[in-house]
């Protein structure tokens, strides 16, 4: 058999259908699809989620619509052993949550602190932009929370994991997702 | 509490080592239990994404990671069945003969008590058993001789082709690299498609991954598999003299004690001493099978120095296998780079994804916003890279404790402490320099080290072999100095950790330890 006919697309790998809670039922929806529906989040609070947009769409342009607040909220929901955040893989301790809250407040008291009172998602895109090439190299004056570098790093991975990381981001990106195929048998 | 039924062997840990000895021992009509922490991962789990592939990771460590260095434990541990050798990308280079000597041939470092003639045949029975393509006879210019690998090499893409000239410029041979992939079908399972995901799993069986084969192997012959089972503690009898049991929490949180007449530790090399403190006892003040005071001791790691370029061509990236396409032992001798001490293995033709740590998106970490969006549109055709692993020395001061925190049984958690000394530093930045060196001589239009925190690749050591119960852990089989019915499996023996991925050496040594348990099973269990 061809190998192109030996792949069969797995519909919703990638990152694909999540369980987000609706009128109090549960549907699989993709992130970006809860955004656009106003799906209430699950444990972030307004202007947590509204700081992880911001971030998220500060670092990869897009994140903002492609669910990205949406995404660590469903995923910060869940028993840390099915999350899938790369927060898992960068020895953050669970509960998940805790580093996201302590992460989106230290970010917001610093943007306060520097632009008179306005939290990040209020500042402009230029100064966004700016705060957070300082915050990556961890050289904002007295920051308080975990380290700036490290935030950068961890929300730039969930902001690159729903743009990029899902069969639409590979599409964007001119590259065959090849799903490996659906075995038949288990071994 | 429940207390189980007395088993010949209680395996803690079904990954690469407790898979082999669980094939071996049920296969010689040993009752057999097999206990692992995770979850029974079906290859039908085995998601196609880089994301859903985290489920096959553990979510928060049992261990504070300390040290300059601290080790990178989730993105190298396992967590259920598989354990590490789940997600490994089945590059399946062997220790050389000079890995072995150290201390006797440069008088630094450790000598294992065998060398490898010892080893050698059961590298070539790991390649038969499990499958593995390559060519025997090219790396045969550095190597011994033994037996043929069972499949023809695998296929090579352009993203690795693209480096050869600049290998051939540096003087350096690549051949092709020995995988645990199969390059065509082999017992049954499937030839690889080639599309790249192997680093979450292969769920066509194409990877030679536990489930798919040793650990198979050994439920065909009736071992059992208890999932979602944590060992907290080796039970010993009143005197001290023999292991009797483990200790395990189950599923639903209850306390379990499993009998047997031989415990194998078989987990990640972070968890088997942490277990063995915690196993203490009045026969054993320190820790079981600590009489040398080195339990926990010499942990070691690999660090990767990698470089990258943009060709200004598509390269297809995103074709291939995780595993390398060529790789070389030219820099295995330990004195290859002037003022580093050391091997290094050096490698290329990896496929790429998108996201996560591996992820082509971590090429320019300091890009952000538009400027990212621009070089992943580039990278996307043009991008690739090459790497060398290199070796850590084994230092008494990188080790395994026990913390004063407790997990959710009641167990101390561990602290793994481990900092690179300047031995590590001047071999990881001499790669670099060669890197450069090799991407200076291709057709590449952009090149940069991939630069970062010094990472931890890997972890070998912490119950190491040696010749007596003074110097080492155990002996050359994983058999205790001190217990003679407890034996410990995996890269936790390995007084050294040489240069290359330790999987194959893992499979090795398992093989023997195992056959040698099965040829003396009265004298052992008795």
């Amino acid at each position: 058999m061809h190998d192109i006919e030996r792949r069969a697309f797995m519909k919703g790998a990638g990152l694909g259908a999540l369980a987000f809670t609706v009128g109090g039922a549960e549907v699989l929806l993709t992130p970006g699809e809860a955004r656009a529906r106003s799906v209430p989040f699950r444990l972030l609070k307004e202007n947590e989620a509204e700081t992880i947009e911001a971030l998220g769409e500060t670092l990869v342009p897009g994140a903002r619509a492609a669910g990205v607040a949406h995404f660590v909220d469903q995923q910060l929901s869940v028993p840390p052993g099915e999350a899938l955040l790369e927060a898992r893989i960068l020895n953050v301790k669970p509960p998940f949550v805790n580093f996201y809250r302590a992460a989106m407040a230290a970010i917001d008291r610093a943007s306060m602190a520097q632009h008179g009172g306005r939290r990040f998602a209020q500042l402009s895109t230029s100064e966004q932009h700016a705060f957070v090439g300082l915050m990556r190299q961890n050289k904002i004056d007295g920051w308080q929370g975990p380290p700036g570098g490290f935030i950068y790093f961890v929300m730039r991975h969930d902001a690159v994991d729903v743009v990029y990381g899902t069969i639409e981001g590979y599409e964007s990106l001119g590259i065959p997702y090849m799903a490996h195929i659906v075995p038949e048998k288990r071994w | 509490m429940a207390t189980h039924e007395k088993v010949d062997v209680a395996i803690v840990g079904a990954g690469a080592s407790g898979s082999t000895y669980a094939a071996v021992l049920a296969k010689a009509g040993k009752k057999v239990v097999v206990i692992e922490e995770g979850p029974d991962w079906q290859l039908t789990d085995l998601i196609s994404s880089d994301i859903w592939g985290r489920r096959i990771k553990p979510a928060g460590a049992p261990f504070l990671l300390e040290g300059k260095n601290p080790f990178g434990y989730a993105y190298q541990a396992g967590w259920g069945v598989g354990g590490a050798a789940l997600h490994h990308f089945a590059n399946f280079p062997r220790l050389l003969p000079l890995d072995f000597k150290i201390k006797s041939e440069h008088g630094r470092a450790l000598d294992w008590p065998i060398n490898y003639s010892d080893v050698a045949p059961y590298y070539d029975k790991v390649a038969a058993d499990i499958g593995m393509s390559g060519d025997a006879k090219a790396e045969e210019i550095w190597r011994p001789t033994g037996a043929p690998y069972p499949m023809p090499p695998m296929k090579t893409f352009r993203h690795g082709e693209v480096w050869l000239k600049g290998f051939a410029a540096n003087g350096i041979r690549m051949v092709p690299n020995p995988v645990a992939m199969n390059s065509t079908e082999y017992k049954g399972r499937a030839a690889c498609i080639y599309d790249g995901w192997c680093h979450i799993g292969c769920p066509i069986g194409a990877l030679a991954n536990p489930p798919a084969t040793y650990l198979g192997e050994a439920r065909k012959a009736g071992a059992e598999v208890r999932a979602l089972s944590t060992v907290t503690r080796v039970l010993t009898n009143a005197q001290g003299s023999k292991v009797t049991g483990v200790e395990y929490f189950d599923e639903k949180g209850e306390r379990q004690v499993q009998q047997t007449s031989v415990v194998v530790l078989a987990a990640f090399a972070a968890h088997n001493p942490r277990i063995m403190l915690n196993s203490a006892t009045d026969k054993h003040p320190k820790g079981l099978a600590n009489a040398s005071g080195l339990l926990g001791k010499y942990l070691m790691c690999h660090f990767a120095s990698g470089t990258n370029a943009l060709f200004d061509e598509d390269v297809q990236n995103h074709m291939g296998t995780t595993g390398n396409q060529f790789m070389s032992y030219d820099r295995m001798g330990k004195t290859s780079h002037n003022g580093a001490f050391g091997s290094s293995l050096i490698f290329c033709g990896s496929a790429l994804k998108t996201s996560g740590l591996g992820g082509f998106a971590n090429a320019r970490l300091d890009l952000y916003g538009p400027e990212l969006h621009a070089f992943m549109k580039r990278a996307a055709r043009g991008f690739s890279r090459i790497g060398a692993f290199g070796e850590e020395l084994p230092n008494i001061e990188n080790r395994i404790e026990l913390a004063g925190d407790k997990d959710r049984f009641g167990m101390p958690l561990g602290r793994i402490i481990h900092s690179y000394d300047q031995d590590a530093v001047a071999l990881w930045n001499a790669n670099f320099e060669e890197g450069l060196k090799i991407a200076r001589a291709t057709d590449a239009k952009e090149i940069w080290s991939a630069r970062g925190n010094m990472p931890t690749i890997h972890l070998m050591g912490g119950t190491i072999m040696g010749t007596a119960a003074g110097n080492s852990v155990t002996n050359s089989y994983g058999q205790t100095h001190e217990l003679p019915n407890l034996y410990v499996a995996g890269p936790g023996l390995f007084p050294t950790s040489g240069a290359v991925n330790p999987t194959y050496t893992i499979f090795a040594l398992s093989l023997r330890g195992a056959e040698q348990l099965a040829a003396n099973w009265s004298t052992v269990a008795g």
